[in-house]
């Protein structure tokens, strides 16, 4: 009888998965949004939107300003299972269990970044289907995959926080659209940064939304504005996307050991 | 193994709101056995239990499980433990074999073991057939009994029982309370277990710690704390005037302990056939006598004794 990290890690990640999918539901809600906004949402938005630069496909602009929603609105979302796992679930049996405790979290962050990377899959493959335009290369998908991944770790860890500070499911629901998607508007999704406020543009560079939408089109719309020189403000595009893929990393890190250090200081007296 | 399945030494615990839930606790539980931790709510049997799993840390003191010290090593005490919660503690969105499952994995076991393990305990606890039904449609005694098992599947050196029979009906607790016993005897595990219900763990622990405001008051079997009271209780039930009637109790005869007075009634215990003078100085204290009651003593009685208090579990099973 063996029990380890890994151990740990891979049992919480199976029961996460199974418990996203395990209702009829759960599988609609994880599916059916992203079809949703992007066959629906992201044409309306191209239509209502576009035009503010005739050097870019602004269908292909918005389809991944889309994915940069999902993710954390996912991320969010999954927070109420901290709740749930806390207050009616089986944390405690968990906490009883041989593994590492950071496991816990740890593992969650997990699952939830494989459920966000397969609606980000749909969210591509039907963009593509619908008409987007996307340049790239094994590169370009790596860079893709790369900030998609930190967006996720990053939004979810600040979501674990979150539920773990509040506490309450009623309290927490009201904070998953104002936490989760408040700062999307702000982070290039729709229109480029450089078209808002200054103040407001330096806070823009901030957030991790920013970094990833600039990462993403950096990686699937290869040749055109990818959003990197409004933050960075270099000539070099390779630099300044490794320099947000630090930071997002670095965020994701911070994210996550902070959620962890929550997490223990929550459950245990 | 060593001989003390688990030892506690001078254990504390003061919560950051400044509460002292223990104050100095001391016992151990040899292999083998079935050990209760008694006392009202309130006592510390909670806070020991959570120290003793390793989810709650003492402020000072020692606790070992399995050999392994609590605050050490707990990998090692949760590997070498099971628990069952005093809440249910099920992922109730999955089937009793889900759950079963998925213990299996947390404490590593491989697939064969793991699925030969599940079968045999689900026999035992008489849920095979409703193993692969939601937990969600389980009655009150099916989920205690799948906890249970879960609990063992690990193949634990220590069970530990957190009010085990808190919140079941009176016909479901005497069902655990059986299957506890028949568990330490087929699966040769030492029990750990804390209740309120004094009385009810007279008849299954070979031992009991009873425990108040974070010490213990009295550890021993319960055959030899009941002995200590003598054969028989005698309760006088008043009408009025029932601390004159303690009074003039104090004046005929030396108590090992004093009479204890619970609203208009007397208990203390008897011995040598003094029942009949007890009862004439009460009715000369002037008190107006309504009821009296001989009875066999119990384990609410010896907390009573010991603590001069009220144990708030039921009063008699």
């Amino acid at each position: 009888m063996i029990s380890s990290p890994a151990i740990g890690l891979s049992t919480i990640y199976r029961r996460r998965i199974a418990v996203a999918t395990k209702t009829v539901p759960g599988l609609i809600g994880l599916t059916v949004t992203p079809v949703l906004w992007i066959l629906i949402v992201a044409p309306a938005l191209a239509e209502a939107l576009g035009g503010f630069s005739t050097d870019i496909d602004y269908y292909t602009f918005v389809a991944i300003g889309q994915v940069a929603f999902i993710i954390p609105f996912t991320s969010m979302f999954s927070g109420i299972n901290v709740i749930v796992d806390k207050d009616f679930g089986i944390l405690r049996e968990l906490m009883a269990a041989p593994i590492p405790r950071a496991s816990i979290p740890i593992g969650n962050a997990l699952a939830v970044l494989s459920i966000a990377l397969v609606q980000v899959a749909i969210i591509i493959v039907l963009a593509e289907l619908r008409g987007a335009q996307f340049e790239t290369s094994l590169a370009g998908v790596l860079w893709f995959i790369g900030a998609a991944s930190f967006l996720s770790l990053i939004t979810y860890g600040f979501a674990e926080t979150l539920a773990l500070l509040v506490g309450r499911q009623e309290a927490y629901g009201p904070l998953v659209p104002a936490v989760g998607v408040t700062p999307w508007f702000l982070a290039g999704a729709l229109f480029p940064i450089s078209l808002l406020p200054a103040g407001v543009e330096h806070l823009a560079r901030a957030l991790p939304w920013t970094h990833a939408l600039a990462l993403m089109r950096y990686g699937l719309m290869e040749g055109t504005d990818s959003g990197l020189t409004n933050i960075w403000h270099m000539d070099s595009a390779p630099l300044m996307a490794a320099l947000s893929m630090a930071t997002l990393a670095g965020m994701a890190v911070v994210s996550l050991a902070v959620a962890v250090q929550v997490f223990y200081r929550k459950t245990s007296a | 193994m060593p001989a003390n399945a688990v030892s506690v030494e001078d254990l504390r615990k003061t919560y950051k709101n400044g509460v002292e839930a223990l104050r100095g606790l001391n016992f151990a539980v040899e292999s083998g056995e079935i050990f209760g931790i008694l006392g009202p709510n309130g006592a510390g049997k909670s806070t020991t239990m959570g120290i003793l799993t390793t989810s709650i840390k003492p402020t000072s003191g020692r606790a070992a499980v399995a050999g392994h010290d609590v605050v050490q090593d707990p990998l090692a005490v949760r590997r070498a433990t099971g628990v069952v919660f005093q809440e249910s503690v099920l992922d109730n969105d999955f089937s009793g074999l889900d759950n079963m499952r998925l213990h299996a994995r947390l404490w590593g076991l491989n697939r064969e073991e793991a699925e030969a393990r599940t079968s045999s305990l689900l026999g035992v606890m008489g849920l095979s057939e409703r193993a692969g039904d939601g937990v969600r449609t389980y009655s009150g005694g099916m989920k205690r009994r799948l906890e249970i098992a879960r609990a063992l599947l690990g193949k634990p050196r220590v069970l530990f029982l957190d009010e085990p029979t808190a919140g079941l009906d009176p016909a479901i607790r005497i069902e655990i309370w059986g299957l506890i016993q028949r568990l330490r005897r087929s699966e040769g595990v030492t029990i750990l277990l804390s209740t309120h219900y004094l009385e009810e763990a007279e008849g299954v622990c070979n031992r009991v710690a009873i425990v108040h405001k974070g010490q213990v008051v009295a550890l021993d079997s319960p055959g030899a704390l009941l002995d200590s009271l003598g054969s028989e209780i005698l309760e006088l039930r008043v009408d009025g005037e029932a601390q004159r009637a303690a009074d003039a109790l104090a004046g005929v005869a030396s108590f090992s302990s004093p009479p204890i007075l619970i609203g208009d009634t007397l208990t203390m215990p008897v011995t040598n056939g003094d029942g009949p003078r007890f009862v004439e100085a009460v009715r000369q204290s002037g008190a107006s006598l309504l009821g009296t009651t001989i009875r066999r003593p119990t384990l609410n009685d010896v907390f009573m004794q010991r603590t001069g208090a009220v144990s708030n579990g039921p009063a008699r099973s």
